[in-house]
């Protein structure tokens, strides 16, 4: 009864998500809203990022960026206060084969430098702090899966990650004082399409960058299991 | 540290009162100015709103002092900080993407608290929370998409100017999306399922923070949707109806409850509907007796996590039965406990009185006679098992594993300085009245709301 029941109430409300979605009025030209008129006309030239998305998430909505990485942030630091264990001991983990070991030797620093890569072309190419982060932290994750006894430095961790995020705040501060407002791009846009433009923004990214990949290596290495 | 920051924002707070109540502030942010970019907007009713957070999370952190004794005690002050600072954001923001950021950093910050304390209890009630929360964000960002694709902007002044311009279906999905997903967080009924576990398994500070806080800021932002952006008038038979189901459901559970913490937020969960019932009738009156409702179950509900926090310490049980007695040896706990009932009851020197009062007769002047007496019917269950509890604390031969109370300082100025604002407001509610005014009629005229975020540039 119960299961017939969630399933019809289901159905009543995906029917009617589907009519709603069916309104939405895709691939049709919506440029008369004003808002994502002015993120495409003024976008490049005001900001200097050719990457237009870059532009929206660092500059004109920089503000919901920071709230992100503070969600992140705040994901990564319950898991630990939840996990939390002062005595406790790694558990060792089962050792990988040989062509794990060696092949992460060899792909960690070249994963690490494509992260790096993706968070300082942000402005240029798709890409950005965020997913840079992600890469660098699977980096991380393969060193521990291969390696029995691997350990990330937890002071070195918290001291990039707290860094990182202190340069955030810090630029947005600096807007302020240099500019209009927080998070103001206050350093010239630059020539678009080169690795020296678009102002605080490759800077915001490179922040962003490091703060989501320690974040992550540090979630990573509180989820493997310690002994009671 | 969390003392220091949590003063000054409440000192900044405070200072900002006399200029928001003027004209609103627009704080302009990456300088874009609104639409285009986010913006704050610090009217009279966010900055009624952020007194209560700062006020409340400054008192909370000085009764944490001493009361938190689980490591990690630096992860613990974080958490309470981003937990305050992403109310507060959700309160002043003005951008309707924004509010889903802040509100993302509440709830997770919430989901952590729960789960503070280690054991198998305090886990399920994170998870659980962590899973309905999760699934009422969700519906939020849904909802903020289907508002994006209809007006094409994400400032809530600007939404509120082009709703006219909406496609209807998509407007009344949004509108369903985002009472569901609000709802969730604002402790509607049937959408309140992780409240209980949530409130009675987490530290009592917490409870409290929760009480006081978290769900403010939800409610906060039902009653921005519902008064600013979509313009349904069907809405407000719908918070009404909810909000007295609401009432009249937790105030009977509440009966039923063994432990002091989930009697208590059954109870909270009852004020939450009494308070969408009054924003729910549509009016000015009803909006400030809903505000003054807020800001009454706010200290009140504070006091009384804050007191039933140390009746647990002291006896050693979370039961209510095991609590008898307690009035002889820890007289000033159980006298918290006891103005904090009574002022939720509504007994009149309190402030609970006027705010109660106000509801039921802004609720007959709107002609809805029997909601009026549903909620007098639910404040004679709420005084049933209010004055159980306070006849047990003092009526009662003590019990045999009650220690005596060793109230320190911090607790002692948390609850003193709740139980005198209770008092005071109680004695003086003209007082409050000269800020729920403004900022109901900021929450009232829509057009005052749109020209003061818009109409500055």
């Amino acid at each position: 009864m119960r299961k017939t029941l969630s399933i019809l109430a289901l159905a009543v409300i995906g029917y009617y998500l589907i009519v709603t979605m069916s309104a939405i009025p895709f691939g049709q030209d919506r440029m008369n809203p004003d808002v994502a008129k002015v993120y495409l006309t003024e976008g490049v030239p005001k900001t200097g990022s050719v990457n237009i998305v870059t532009a929206i998430v660092v500059n004109f909505r920089g503000f919901d960026t920071l709230g992100e990485v503070t969600v992140l942030f705040l994901a990564a630091t319950g898991l630990g206060a939840m996990l939390y264990d002062k005595r406790g001991k790694r558990r060792p983990r089962t050792e990988a084969s040989p062509v794990v070991r060696v092949g992460a030797r060899i792909l960690f620093p070249l994963i690490v430098l494509l992260g790096a890569y993706v968070f300082v072309h942000g402005h240029l190419t798709p890409g950005g702090g965020f997913p840079g982060g992600v890469i660098i932290a699977t980096g991380f994750l393969l060193m521990y899966m291969a390696y029995r006894s691997y350990d990330v430095s937890h002071w070195g961790l918290s001291i990039t990650e707290s860094l990182a995020g202190m340069i955030f705040v810090s630029i947005g501060l600096l807007g302020l004082i240099y500019g209009q407002s927080f998070l103001y791009n206050f350093l010239p846009p630059g020539v678009p399409n080169t690795i020296f433009s678009a102002g605080v923004i490759p800077l915001i990214y490179i922040a962003i960058g490091l703060k989501v990949g320690s974040e992550l290596t540090g979630v990573i290495d509180n989820m493997m299991e310690t002994i009671r | 540290m969390p003392l220091l920051t949590l003063g000054f924002n409440l000192y900044l707070v405070i200072s900002l009162i006399p200029k928001a109540l003027k004209k609103p502030i627009i704080v302009v942010i990456a300088g874009w100015k609104p639409p285009v970019g986010i913006n704050l907007t610090i009217g009279p009713l966010g900055i009624f709103l952020a007194l209560i957070i700062t006020s409340v999370a400054f008192l909370v952190a000085i009764y944490s002092i001493w009361y938190i004794k689980v490591e990690p005690k630096e992860k613990y002050c974080m958490l309470c900080l981003m937990l305050v600072t992403g109310s507060l954001g959700m309160v002043l923001t003005g951008d309707i993407f924004n509010m889903f950021v802040f509100m993302e950093i509440t709830s997770i910050s919430a989901y952590a608290l729960t789960g503070f304390i280690r054991d198998r209890d305090g886990s399920e009630a994170a998870f659980k929370y962590l899973m309905i929360g999760s699934l009422g964000s969700n519906f939020v960002l849904l909802g903020i998409l289907l508002i994006y694709v209809g007006t094409g902007t994400l400032n809530m002044a600007d939404i509120a100017a082009k709703m006219p311009t909406m496609d209807p279906k998509l407007a009344v999905m949004a509108v369903i999306l985002m009472v569901v997903g609000l709802g969730i967080e604002s402790e509607m009924f049937p959408l309140n399922g992780w409240a209980p576990d949530a409130y009675s398994m987490a530290p009592s500070p917490i409870g409290a923070i929760f009480g006081a806080i978290v769900v403010k800021g939800a409610v906060y932002a039902l009653a921005r949707m519902i008064y600013t952006i979509f313009d349904f008038h069907s809405l407000f038979y719908f918070l009404v109806i909810m909000g007295i189901i609401t009432l009249l459901i937790a105030e009977m559970s509440a009966l039923r409850q063994k432990q002091v913490k989930r009697m208590l937020a059954f109870s909270s969960i009852g004020q939450m509907g009494m308070i969408l019932v009054a924003l729910g009738l549509g009016t000015l009156g009803g909006i400030v007796a809903g505000l003054f409702q807020i800001l009454n179950h706010a200290i009140l509900k504070a006091l009384l996590f804050l007191a039933a926090g140390y009746l647990v310490y002291h006896s050693g049980s979370k039961n209510i039965e095991d609590m008898d007695g307690m009035g002889r040896k820890t007289p000033l706990t159980a006298l918290a406990f006891s103005v904090g009932a009574f002022g939720i009851i509504g007994l009149p020197p309190l402030n609970g009185f006027w705010s109660k009062f106000l509801i039921i007769s802004e609720t007959v002047k709107a002609h809805y006679m029997l909601i009026a007496a549903l909620i007098l019917l639910g404040s004679v269950i709420e005084a049933v098992y209010y004055l159980r509890v306070v006849g047990r604390l003092f009526f009662k031969p003590a019990g045999q594993n009650i220690q005596a109370e060793q109230l320190p300082l911090s607790g002692l100025i948390s609850m003193g300085v709740l139980v005198i604002a209770a008092i005071v407001i109680g004695l003086y509610p003209n007082w409050v009245m000269a800020l729920l005014h403004p900022a109901a009629r900021e929450l009232f005229d829509k057009q005052f709301y749109i020209h003061s975020v818009l109409g500055t540039f």
